[in-house]
């Protein structure tokens, strides 16, 4: 069902992690809107054909993000659209006792700092041409912390809310819109292979460790978790014209899971 | 921007207070993408003949009754609700100017009359386990003024915290609730306030506009929302695209609300 169908013809836009997962689905989102969709990973995702351009990167690596900000504004022009997807966590469960300082910054790169320098770079091209869009993928984790598993991960998410909104009240003014996004439980792949290791590690079943997870969030009340299109539809609006006067947003997509206002 | 199909072809949508400003926009939205749109208000304003209009005044129950009653007569069902009717009628100068009366009369029309109405409808959509009940509150509910509007945003509050609630009970049972808070919008109400207020104080529409919008702190965007920029972000959101948004307050300001959301 596509009814703004070129609404982003002529915008180059870059999602970072965007191979696979809530990445992918909003660089094919992107791309059905007719932008011209830029991917980075750390490696290409295999034999599977990708209708984006394909661009390798750790961008948990400094030099990395000025190297490939400098070859895609060489190829493409200035980036209109940038979307802020990779994170994680490579942090083990067990609460704040298991997590070593390591763990803390590793989490803080992937979630917080990757972004900060990816932004830097290509912020200057955006206030140039007094337009563009930035858009934060963050987590419900960062508004509702988790201490079981995730800790790290839910506290670089935050700063990540924190920094998104500052940099909206510095960008905003000159024409640029900072939105950050929110989502809660996603089935994802890499959602798939978490709940299988917590199986693993308890001895439950996956079923078991997935209500235990839900539960933990205190239920998910429409039931069920996100399909990682339903993630990519929000940013499609949410970069395209129509969504003009927002910014300085976090927009919570969770299936009512969020216990507070 | 070419539409290419009508999502909301075959449904059913109400939009309360729909004959002028950010419900009249919200109106020509709906109707543009498809959905068969009905519109109350106290009387019929120019230029919305497109749609069907039924006079009701939703500080009145009995009122209340009879538009949800007409409206199920006639269609048998209702598919998209905009409680957007709002406003206040108390006076400016702070806690003590303000009444008994000017407390409930807010109460009636920014919460009661929306829980009211809900009351009313919501029943036959979760008898087909399918809806979207939106509802249309104010950045005043997040960011409290005491100077005017002091009872307006506390109801406004209020109908955040009922959104949520409700937003829990019917989730599983297909219906989703959201609320949309716009800031400041563009609309002719507004541009009266300026206007009047204006002259109170000896500058112009634009001026005034200037020193409201430095009274909230600041909008980032340097501008008021015209009333399509919301009614572009309802139309998303009572779209199939946005299966599993339920339980949230979408703020849209142009970033003036300060802190993180």
């Amino acid at each position: 069902m596509e009814k703004f169908a070129q609404e982003l013809a002529g915008k180059v836009a870059l999602v970072t992690g965007g191979t696979k997962g809530i990445g992918k689905a909003i660089a094919d989102r992107l791309l059905q809107a007719g932008a011209q969709v830029i991917v980075t990973a750390r490696s290409h995702p295999g034999q599977e054909k990708l209708k984006h351009h394909f661009i390798a990167a750790d961008l948990t690596i400094a030099s990395e993000t000025v190297k490939i900000v400098g070859e895609i504004s060489k190829q493409f022009g200035a980036v209109d659209i940038l979307v802020n997807n990779m994170g994680g966590s490579t942090s083990p469960s067990g609460g704040f006792g298991a997590l070593s300082d390591q763990d803390w910054e590793n989490d803080l790169q992937l979630n917080l700092q990757s972004s900060v320098r990816i932004d830097r770079a290509i912020l200057p091209h955006m206030v140039e041409k007094k337009s563009g869009v930035i858009v934060h993928i963050s987590s419900l984790t960062g508004v509702l912390p988790v201490y079981e598993s995730l800790g790290a991960y839910a506290v670089a998410k935050a700063a990540l809310n924190n920094y998104s909104k500052s940099l909206s009240k510095e960008f905003s003014p000159k024409g640029i819109r900072i939105a950050a996004v929110s989502p809660g439980m996603v089935k994802t792949d890499t959602m798939d292979s978490y709940l299988q290791s917590l199986s693993d590690t308890s001895g439950l079943s996956v079923e078991e460790v997935t209500q235990n997870l839900i539960s933990s969030l205190g239920g998910i009340p429409m039931g069920r978790m996100a399909n990682p299109e339903e993630i990519a539809e929000l940013v499609g609006f949410l970069v395209s014209p129509r969504a003009s006067y927002i910014t300085g947003v976090n927009y919570i997509i969770d299936g009512g899971t969020n216990p507070s206002l | 921007m070419k539409k290419t199909e009508k999502e909301l072809e075959g449904k059913i949508a109400l939009v309360t207070g729909g004959t002028k400003g950010i419900g009249k926009a919200i109106a020509d939205e709906l109707a543009n993408l498809g959905a068969t749109v009905i519109v109350s208000a106290r009387s019929l304003h120019d230029g919305n003949q497109e749609n069907q209009f039924i006079a009701a005044d939703l500080s009145r129950s009995e009122d209340i009754k009879q538009l949800a009653n007409k409206i199920l007569e006639q269609y048998g069902t209702l598919d998209i609700l905009i409680n957007n009717v709002g406003g206040t009628s108390a006076p400016a100068g702070g806690f003590s100017v303000l009444s008994d009366e000017d407390w409930e009369k807010d109460l009636q029309l920014n919460l009661l009359a929306a829980i009211k109405l809900d009351k009313a409808l919501v029943p036959s959509m979760i008898e087909r386990n399918t809806g979207v009940v939106i509802h249309i509150s104010s950045l005043n509910g997040k960011l409290p003024l005491y100077a005017s509007n002091f009872s307006y945003g506390v109801t406004k509050a209020a109908l955040n915290n009922y959104s949520k609630a409700l937003a829990n009970e019917v989730a599983s049972k297909g219906v989703r609730v959201i609320t949309v808070s716009p800031g400041m919008v563009r609309t002719t109400a507004m541009e009266t306030f300026l206007n009047s207020y204006g002259a109170s104080i000896g500058k112009n529409l634009e001026e005034t506009a200037q020193l409201v919008m430095d009274s909230l702190g600041g909008v980032p965007m340097k501008r008021l929302a015209q009333p399509e920029e919301i009614a572009n972000l309802i139309g998303f959101l009572v779209s199939p695209k946005a299966s599993y948004i339920t339980g949230t307050n979408y703020v849209i300001d142009g970033g003036t609300i300060p802190t993180t959301i």
